[in-house]
C-alpha cells in the first residue's frame, strides 16, 4: 500500500506567511482533495481542509494558470494607476478618480477588502477636487460597505452619513439608498432593530422614487430581516414577497436566490419545514443559474442549519460537507469558516468531543486570511458553546470571555447580550 | 421569471408499473430537443413535461412523483451531475437521471456512473438509445418483500459484533484469547471493517473493564495539536493552551487507551509514544514533571504498517511494542452471508432511531446490496441502511429507497459511448475505476492488481481522464 498523499495542513506550514504568496496559498487549498474512500476511515466524518492531500505536480500543472491571473490581476491595477496619472497630467482629475476606483474594485472583487481600502482611500481624496460628487458618493458608499464588513462599524457609520448628505445634496437618490441601506445594516449588526428598520424605509422611498429596482429588491430584502428578528414572520414573508417581485423584474438571478434563502429562513421558524426545504432548494437552483458560489454556499450553510434546528443531523452534514466542497474550489475562505463553525456545532449536539478538530481549523483559517472580526466573535462563542455542552466549563468560559472581547470592541450588542448569557449559564 | 402553471395531481408513489405509465420531466432542453423527444416517449405511452431551468425543476420536482428526469449538461458537465445527484436524493419516487452531453467524455462517462447516473447519452439523441434507457428504468419489474434477517439482541452480544461467516468466527476466538492478557494490541483491517468496535470487545472482556476506555483518532486531529490531545499540556503552553489540559493518556488511567489510524502519527510523536510504552510515565507539553500511567493499549491502523515501516514512515520499534498481538478484520466482501445479517440489524436499529418499523428488504434490493464493492466495508453498509430508512416510509425497503451510488448497478451504462459494444479503450478505462475504487484509490495497490507498473496506471487515468 502507499502512504499517505502530502496534507494542506504541512504543505501551508512550509509557506511563509508573506502577502506576495496568498494566491499560492489559495492554490494549495484550491486544489487539494480528499483522498480516495478517505469518508470510510474512521477520521472521515473530522475531515477538514488540513487533512485533504495536496499533490506538488497538480499545483504545478495549474501555476502558470495561477501566474497568468496575478499578471492580468496586477496590470490591471498598473494600468488603472498609470491612467490616472495620464489623466492629472491632462488636468482631467476625473477619468482619474474613476480609474482609482477600478482598480479598487479589481482587488474588492477577489476579497482583497484591505488592498481595496486602500484604493478607494486615494480615490475619495482626489475626488474632493472634482466638481461632480457621485464619484464621491460612490466611493464613500464603497469604504463604508468595506469598513461594515471589517467590523469597524463607527468609521462605517461616518462614511454613510458622509454619503448620505452629498447625495441628498446632489439630489442623487440612488445614492441615499444605498447610504440608508448601509446605515441600517450598522444598525442591525449592532442590534438596533428600530433604527434599522427606519434607515431601510427611508432609503426604500429613495429607490422607489429612483425607480432602482435592484435597490429595491434589496432593501426590501432588509426590512423583511427586521421583521424577522422583530418577531413578525408574516410581515417578513410580505416584504421578501415585495422583493422577489423586484429582483424577478430585472432577472436578477442572484437576487432571487437571496431572497429565497431569506423565505426558508422565515418558513423554517414558521415550522414550516416543507416549504422551507422548497426555498432553499429553489434558491440553491437560482444561484447555480446565476453562478454565484459564494451565494450556493451562503444557502447550503442556511439548509445545513434548518436541518440541525430539526435535529436531521445526517441531512445537515451532507449539506455542509457540499458547502464545504464548494468553499475550498471556490477559495471562499470566510465561508469554510462558517462551515467548520457550525460543523463544530454538528458535533457538539452529538456529543462528539473531537468534534473540537473543527474549530481548531476555524481558528486556523481565521489566522491566514483577512480578518474579519465578528466571524471570529462567532467562531469563538460556538467554541465554548461546544466546550460547554462537552462538560468543559473552564475552557467553555476562556473561550466565550475571548468572543465578549471581539464583540464589546465591535459593539455588536446583540451578539453581546447572547454572549453574556452563555457565560451567565456556565457560571449557574 | 414567471412560475410554471399549477402542478397536475401527481399519481400515488408506485403507482407506475410499467414503462409505459412513466412520468418524465425534461429540463433545460431547447426546442428542437424538445420537438424530437416528444412523440419518442409518446410511444412509450409515457407522461412528459419540459420545464426551462432548474429553478423550475425544483418546484416541479417537489410537487409530485417523477420517474426520470431529462437534462442536457451544460458547460461544467461534472459540476452539473453532482448537482442533480444532489438534487434528486431522497426525492418521492426517487427519479433516476437520463444526462445528455455534447461529446461525452471518457471521464464524464465514468463519473455519472459513480454518480448512479441512469444513462448519459450523447448529443444528438438517437430514439434508440432513449427508449433502451427509459426502458431500463425498471419499472416493470416488480420486487418481492423479504423478512429481515433474525439478529436477536444476544446475537449482537455485549461486544456489539454482528457476523457468522467463518472469517468473523476466527476474529471472535482471537478476541476471547486476547481480552483477559493486558498485552497491547494492534487491530488491522481495511476502512469500515470495526476496529474500534473490536477494540471496546477487548476492553470490556479485560482486565481493565472497570476503567475507562478511551479513543484517540490520530488521523483526525490536527498534527500540531496530536501530542497535547495525547499527554495534555499546561495553560499558556502555547498560544491556543487557554487552560490545563489532561491528554487522553492520563484520562484513560486503569483502562484503556485505543489509538486509532496510528500511521498517521509524524516520528517525533511515535518516539514519544515509544518513550511511554516502555517506561510507563508521561510528561504533559509545557510541564516538567513525569506523571506514571497505568493503561492498557490497543492501537489500529488501515494500512499495513510494515510497509509503512519499509517506507521509513513508522517506527519499526514502535511496531514490536504495539504488535503484540495482532488482530486482522477481513473486508465485508470476505464475509459471506454476514452483509445481510448487518443489513438486518441495522435497518432495526435506525428504524428504532427514525421511529420506522422496517420489515424488510425487497429481493432486488438484497441483490443490488450484494453485488455493491463496499469500499467503505461495514461503515458504508451501515450509512447506506441509514440512509434508506430515512426514505423509506416503513415496510419493506426498496430499490428506490437506496442511494444512486447502489443502484447503478441496476441500470449499467454499457451502450453510453457509441452503440451497445464498449472499445477496448472504454472497457479498460471502466475496469481501471473499479480497481480503484477496490483499492481506496490507492494508486500501488490498483498497479498491483492490475499488473502494471505505477507510472504508467498513472498515465492512463490521466488520459481517461478518470
Amino acid at each position: 500500500m502507499t502512504g499517505p498523499a502530502l496534507r494542506v495542513e504541512r504543505a501551508l506550514r512550509l509557506l511563509p506567511d508573506l502577502e506576495a504568496l496568498t494566491p499560492l496559498r489559495a492554490l494549495v487549498v484550491a486544489t487539494s482533495r480528499a483522498e480516495a474512500g478517505a469518508q470510510w476511515a474512521s477520521s472521515g466524518p473530522y475531515l477538514t481542509l488540513g487533512k485533504r492531500g495536496v499533490e506538488p505536480g497538480q499545483l504545478r500543472r495549474r501555476l502558470d494558470d495561477m501566474l497568468e491571473q496575478i499578471s492580468e490581476h496586477l496590470s490591471v491595477l498598473y494600468h488603472a494607476y498609470i491612467d490616472a496619472l495620464e489623466a492629472l497630467a491632462a488636468g482631467d482629475p476625473a477619468p482619474a478618480v474613476a480609474a482609482l476606483l477600478r482598480a479598487g474594485r479589481s482587488e474588492e472583487g477577489p476579497g482583497r477588502l484591505s488592498q481595496a481600502r486602500v484604493w478607494y482611500e486615494v480615490a475619495l481624496k482626489l475626488a474632493d477636487e472634482l466638481q461632480d460628487r457621485r464619484p464621491e458618493i460612490e466611493i464613500l458608499g464603497s469604504l463604508g460597505r468595506l469598513a461594515r464588513t471589517q467590523g469597524h462599524f463607527q468609521q462605517g457609520a461616518r462614511y454613510f452619513q458622509r454619503c448620505l448628505a452629498l447625495a441628498e445634496a446632489e439630489f442623487d437618490q440612488s445614492g441615499v439608498a444605498e447610504a440608508c441601506a448601509g446605515l441600517g445594516s450598522l444598525a442591525a449588526a449592532q442590534g438596533q432593530w428600530a433604527g434599522a428598520r427606519s434607515w431601510y424605509r427611508r432609503g426604500l422611498t429613495a429607490a422607489q422614487s429612483a425607480r432602482d429596482l435592484k435597490r429595491i429588491g434589496h432593501l426590501y430584502h432588509r426590512l423583511a430581516s427586521v421583521d424577522f428578528h422583530e418577531g413578525d414572520p408574516a410581515a417578513a414573508l410580505e416584504n421578501l414577497q415585495e422583493a422577489r417581485r423586484s429582483v424577478e423584474a430585472i432577472q436578477d438571478a442572484e437576487g432571487l436566490a437571496r431572497v429565497l434563502a431569506a423565505q426558508g429562513d422565515v418558513e423554517s421558524e414558521q415550522g414550516h419545514a416543507d416549504a422551507a426545504a422548497l426555498s432553499y432548494r429553489e434558491g440553491l437552483a437560482w444561484a447555480r443559474r446565476a453562478s454565484a458560489p459564494a451565494v450556493e454556499c451562503a444557502i447550503l450553510i442556511r439548509l445545513a442549519e434548518f436541518h440541525l434546528k430539526g435535529d436531521r443531523f445526517h441531512e445537515a452534514e451532507e449539506e455542509l460537507r457540499r458547502a464545504e466542497q464548494t468553499a475550498i474550489a471556490h477559495t471562499l475562505s470566510r465561508r469554510l469558516v462558517q462551515v467548520y463553525t457550525l460543523m463544530g456545532r454538528l458535533r457538539g449536539r452529538q456529543k462528539d468531543e473531537t468534534g473540537f478538530v473543527f474549530f481548531e481549523q476555524a481558528i486556523e483559517l481565521c489566522r491566514v486570511t483577512e480578518r474579519v472580526p465578528s466571524a471570529e466573535g462567532r467562531l469563538y462563542r460556538e467554541y465554548g458553546n461546544f466546550r460547554s455542552l462537552l462538560g468543559s466549563p473552564d475552557e467553555a468560559r476562556a473561550y466565550l470571555e475571548k468572543a465578549r472581547a471581539i464583540f464589546e470592541s465591535l459593539g455588536e450588542t446583540g451578539e453581546l447580550e447572547g454572549v453574556e448569557a452563555d457565560l451567565e449559564r456556565i457560571a449557574g | 421569471m414567471p412560475n410554471p402553471p399549477a402542478p397536475k395531481a401527481p399519481p400515488a408513489p408506485g403507482a407506475a408499473e410499467s414503462p409505459s405509465s412513466l412520468r418524465l420531466l425534461g429540463v433545460g432542453l431547447d426546442g428542437p430537443l424538445t420537438h424530437s423527444l416528444r412523440p419518442w416517449v409518446m410511444e412509450l405511452q409515457a407522461q412528459v413535461e419540459f420545464v426551462a431551468d432548474l429553478p423550475h425543476a425544483v418546484r416541479r420536482l417537489a410537487a409530485g412523483h417523477w420517474d426520470v428526469v431529462l437534462t442536457v449538461l451544460g458547460e461544467h458537465p461534472d459540476e452539473d451531475l453532482h448537482w442533480w445527484a444532489n438534487a434528486l436524493r431522497g426525492r418521492p419516487g426517487a427519479p433516476r437521471l437520463i444526462a445528455f452531453a455534447h461529446r461525452p467524455s471518457m471521464g464524464l462517462a465514468l463519473r455519472a456512473e459513480q454518480l448512479g447516473t441512469h444513462d448519459l447519452l450523447a448529443l444528438p439523441v438517437r430514439r434508440e438509445e432513449l427508449l433502451r434507457a427509459l426502458r431500463r428504468v425498471g419499472r416493470g419489474t416488480s420486487e418481492v418483500a423479504v423478512p429481515l434477517e433474525a439478529t436477536a439482541d444476544e446475537d449482537a452480544g455485549r461486544y456489539a459484533l454482528v457476523g457468522q461467516s467463518p472469517a468473523m468466527l476466527e476474529v471472535y476466538k482471537l478476541i476471547a484469547r486476547v481480552a483477559p492478557s493486558t498485552a497491547t494490541v494492534l487491530v488491522q483491517g481495511e476502512s469500515g471493517t470495526g476496529k474500534e468496535v473490536v477494540a471496546r470487545a477487548i476492553h470490556a472482556n479485560g482486565p481493565k473493564a472497570s476503567g475507562p476506555f478511551v479513543a484517540l483518532n490520530c488521523a483526525a486531529i490536527p498534527e500540531n495539536l496530536l501530542e497535547s490531545e495525547l499527554f495534555g499540556h499546561e495553560k499558556g503552553a502555547f498560544s491556543g493552551a487557554v487552560t490545563r489540559k489532561i491528554g487522553r493518556f492520563e484520562l484513560a488511567k486503569g483502562g484503556t487507551l485505543f489509538l486509532d489510524e496510528i500511521a498517521d502519527m509524524t516520528l517525533p510523536l511515535q518516539a514519544k509514544i515509544l518513550r511511554a510504552v516502555q517506561e510507563r510515565e508521561i510528561e504533559r507539553v509545557g510541564g516538567g514533571d513525569p506523571i506514571p500511567i497505568d493503561v492498557r493499549l490497543i492501537a489500529a491502523s488501515n494500512r499495513e504498517l510494515r510497509d509503512a515501516i519499509q517506507q521509513g514512515r513508522f517506527r519499526e520499534d514502535l511496531y514490536y511494542r504495539l504488535a503484540v498481538v495482532i488482530v486482522r478484520l477481513p473486508r465485508l466482501s470476505d464475509r459471506g452471508n454476514d452483509l445481510t445479517l448487518l443489513a438486518a440489524y441495522f435497518a432495526r436499529q435506525f428504524g428504532a432511531q427514525y421511529g420506522k418499523e422496517v420489515t424488510g428488504f425487497s429481493d432486488r434490493t438484497l441483490e443490488l446490496l450484494t453485488a455493491h464493492r463496499w469500499v467503505g466495508n461495514v461503515r458504508e453498509l451501515r450509512n447506506v441502511i441509514e440512509q434508506a430508512v430515512i426514505v423509506a416510509d416503513a415496510g419493506t425497503v426498496l430499490v428506490e429507497h437506496l442511494p444512486d451510488e447502489i443502484r447503478g448497478h441496476e441500470g449499467s451504462l454499457s451502450g453510453t459511448m457509441a452503440g451497445e459494444l464498449a472499445t477496448l479503450a472504454e472497457a479498460e478505462a471502466r475496469h481501471i475505476a473499479r480497481v480503484l475504487a477496490h483499492a481506496g484509490g490507492q494508486i500501488g495497490a490498483a498497479a498491483t492488481i492490475l499488473g502494471i507498473h505505477r507510472n504508467t496506471l498513472t498515465r492512463k487515468i490521466r488520459e481517461y481522464g478518470l
